[in-house]
């Protein structure tokens, strides 16, 4: 086979990729899964049943990390800003360092980005639940490395996913981004697209 | 052949947009003096919680120097750090014991590469606070910069 039909042929496959994209199958569904959760004022929260019906923006985070997941939280911050209707729109960022981020350790988290309100929500749960809602998502934690303070107390800090969901009105997720990486219209662009 | 080559100019050029290095060479109109410090800011953070600073050093000197430290009494602990791509998606950060501070170029602390890291912050730090970082260098005297807090 020519060359320029190896070239036509590869065209034809990126095409085809692109307008797969482009109609937004969902890439996974959560409607059937149910997670007990907590929110920043120790409300109980189930996901996704008590957010069906509204879109969901949904990132990754835990509160020691200073760089990625602070990135990860101003940029859904930021979504909420540049979006035309919010309203209808929820905005979770998920823990998976449920042993230190507390509902009070979140609620003083979300004070420190102005986003102890609504519609955004920090949730938090027992390990075991976070465990299984991570895996669920795909997110992988790992301890990096630790270091011991004056306190003598020891800290440690997480390698993790750098992730954000667009999850439909139905639970459906449609996009997955990197959650830092990531350029803030794109992700507005394709929310407008599920409200 | 030129859909070949005209493949492999799109593919190289797409690699080499990603590779995006924490340090820049200047041009001739690059001036100054000395080490410079420009552009700090730290992200906000509760007392006993984290946070992280950022700025641009440029080294107009001839020769090369390092950051080699850093210290506040904003935190328990300011270290230099690093956070960086393990593999595809997935994040973490390393301590960094010094940074290369090349002639006639600027290094950029920015989100998602290199930053100081403030572990447990002594005080609230409120979008608009500020606080005193002092960097020392290898080869030039050391800085004590004012960083402002913001979002």
């Amino acid at each position: 086979m020519k060359i320029k039909n190896l070239f036509y042929i590869a065209i034809l496959i990126s095409t085809l990729f692109m307008l797969q994209a482009c109609s937004s199958p969902a890439l996974d569904d959560y409607s059937d899964v149910q997670f007990e959760l907590t929110d920043q004022n120790g409300e109980l929260v189930t996901f996704p049943d008590d957010f069906e019906g509204s879109p969901v923006v949904m990132g990754f985070i835990y509160t020691h990390c200073p760089d990625i997941c602070s990135f990860i939280t101003s940029n859904v911050k930021k979504v909420y800003e540049e979006i035309d209707n919010p309203s209808d729109t929820k905005f979770l960022l998920v823990t998976f360092d449920p042993e230190r981020d507390t509902p009070e350790v979140l609620k003083n988290y979300a004070q420190a980005f102005d986003m102890d309100r609504e519609p955004f929500h920090f949730l938090t749960g027992d390990s075991e639940t976070i465990d299984r809602f991570m895996e669920r998502v795909s997110v992988r934690v790992q301890e990096s490395y630790s270091r011991e303070v004056e306190s003598g107390d020891r800290m440690y800090f997480l390698n993790h996913t750098d992730k954000i969901l667009l999850i439909n009105k139905n639970s459906e997720l449609i996009f997955d981004y990197g959650g830092s990486m990531t350029p803030v219209n794109i992700i507005t662009e394709d929310l407008q697209k599920l409200l | 052949m030129k859909y070949l080559t005209t493949f492999l100019f799109i593919t190289l050029l797409a690699i080499g947009c990603a590779g995006e290095s924490d340090t820049e060479q200047q041009s001739a109109e690059f001036s100054g003096e000395g080490v410079e410090v420009e552009g700090a800011w730290a992200r906000p953070a509760s007392e006993g919680r984290m946070s992280a600073a950022y700025f641009l050093i440029s080294n107009f000197n001839d020769s090369d120097d390092q950051l080699i430290g850093v210290e506040s009494d904003v935190a328990q602990l300011v270290e230099i750090h690093e956070s960086y791509e393990r593999e595809e998606g997935m994040m973490g950060m390393r301590e960094v014991p010094e940074v290369d501070l090349p002639s006639q170029s600027t290094v950029r602390f920015q989100q998602g590469g290199l930053h100081i890291m403030l572990i447990q912050v002594t005080r609230t730090l409120a979008d608009g606070d500020t606080f005193e970082l002092t960097l020392h260098f290898d080869n030039s005297e050391s800085q004590t910069i004012e960083v402002p807090v913001r979002l």
